[in-house]
């Protein structure tokens, strides 16, 4: 039985994998996968989702077109979501914070960190 | 008869005596009288005094009953005070502990993301059968997991000479002579060759952060070169030299793996006459399938 429901949007299979076993050490939590924003979108049509992990840089829909249809999104306007970016991506980072993102975790990613920042988003002790 | 004698013999009494009588009797009795204030007066200073030694007895008493409280509770006090002690002592032994086995946790936690990370690049670049592929895996564990910025990967297309197979922020028609320069003399020995100490600032093509031989068995088919990483990483991981080091003994491989299936349509051709490869040595190995002309299949 799962307590959360988190939606993982991120075009590499690796970094997906990646993910979603340092969210496997969160306890009663249930990750669905996207490849891009379009299929994010498509499980959000279906799906309410505690929390949203997206990458920036896309194909198909970025990351930032995806926080903004979130965000219009009523079922998910005040769904907690995180962004990965690159160092190089200050812009984007700013860009998705302004348009409603509530944290972001920079590549090459660290599971600890990503396990801390999605346990302050959740309120998980 | 015997009153007359009687008063024959009062009124025989002198004058003179009988006053002297009478007022040795007033003496005696007003003597009497002061005895007995006296001792009435007597007796109630004693009674005063019974009464004064009484209530000194009961503050005396009083007093020691208060006294001996006051050391029944000042023999608690010493008591909850060795007790409180004794708990700030194991609170603080529990707080120490409980510290330790957060450190531990974010230690293993720690071990078990870079368990997954080595799991993840290894499992990836295995996991298919094309060349590009394995360029992309590999791309991918540059970027994603090692964070490099600007690196190239070198494949020896010549014997003496490598060039570059994929490149990002590096010249790709850079070509590197075995045994000169860091990159050259990495592939001549084999040797891996990672900068001591953090991966800032960015390094050269002449002088790279990192330079890793692709090996296969013994043999070097070429380096993995890492010139910088993204900014935000200002020391290499554990895991990073782990994974530079298992993308060095399985990049390679996987690399060769896909060239040798790049012509191959369909990998269940190469299933017959598997069984002969089973031979230790000196068996008949059969001649490999002559596979049509294609690119493999891209797994």
């Amino acid at each position: 039985m799962s307590d959360f429901t988190c939606l993982v949007v991120e075009d590499s299979p690796m970094m997906r994998q990646l993910l979603v076993f340092a969210l496997a050490r969160i306890k009663r939590i249930q990750v669905t996968e996207a490849e891009d924003g379009v299929d994010a979108l498509r499980k959000l049509a279906t799906n309410r989702y505690d929390l949203i992990m997206t990458d920036i840089n896309m194909p198909i829909m970025d990351g930032l077109k995806l926080v903004k249809r979130i965000r219009s999104d009523v079922n998910h306007a005040s769904t907690p979501i995180i962004i990965i970016t690159t160092e190089g991506s200050t812009e984007d980072r700013q860009r998705a914070m302004a348009l409603g993102a509530n944290a972001y975790i920079t590549k090459p990613i660290q599971a600890p960190q990503v396990i801390q920042k999605v346990k302050e988003l959740l309120k998980i002790p | 008869m015997a009153d007359d004698d009687r008063a024959h013999r009062t009124s025989d009494i002198p004058a003179d005596l009988k006053e002297e009588r009478e007022a040795f009797v007033r003496q005696f009795l007003r003597r009497g009288f002061e005895l007995t204030e006296d001792v009435l007066a007597e007796n109630r200073g004693l009674r005063d005094q019974i009464q004064k030694a009484q209530e000194d007895n009961a503050r005396l008493r009083a007093a020691l009953a208060s006294n001996d409280a006051i050391r029944d509770l000042i023999k608690k006090i010493d008591g909850l005070e060795a007790e409180r002690q004794h708990l700030v002592s194991e609170t603080s032994t529990l707080a120490e502990n409980s510290k330790r086995n957060e450190e531990r946790t974010n230690e293993v936690e720690q071990e078990l993301h870079d368990l997954a990370n080595l799991y993840i690049a290894s499992s990836h670049l295995h996991a298919t059968l094309s060349v590009r592929g394995v360029v992309r895996h590999m791309r991918e564990l540059l970027q994603q997991l090692l964070g490099a910025e600007r690196y190239a990967i070198f494949v020896l297309r010549e014997p003496d000479r490598a060039s570059v197979l994929v490149a990002e922020g590096i010249d790709p028609a850079t070509v590197i002579q075995v045994g000169e320069g860091a990159i050259g003399t990495v592939i001549a020995t084999g040797r891996a060759r990672v900068v001591e100490g953090p991966p800032q600032p960015p390094g050269s093509l002449e002088s790279p952060l990192a330079i890793i031989p692709l090996r296969v068995r013994e043999r070097v088919l070429g380096a993995i070169v890492v010139v910088s990483v993204f900014e935000q990483k200002e020391r290499w991981a554990a895991v990073d030299h782990e994974l530079l080091d298992l993308m060095g003994a399985q990049a390679g491989i996987a690399l060769l793996s896909a060239r040798l299936f790049a012509g191959v349509a369909d990998a269940r051709a190469l299933l017959p006459g598997i069984d002969a490869l089973l031979v230790p040595s000196g068996g008949s190995i059969p001649p490999p399938p002559n596979p049509p002309p294609g690119r493999g299949e891209d797994v």
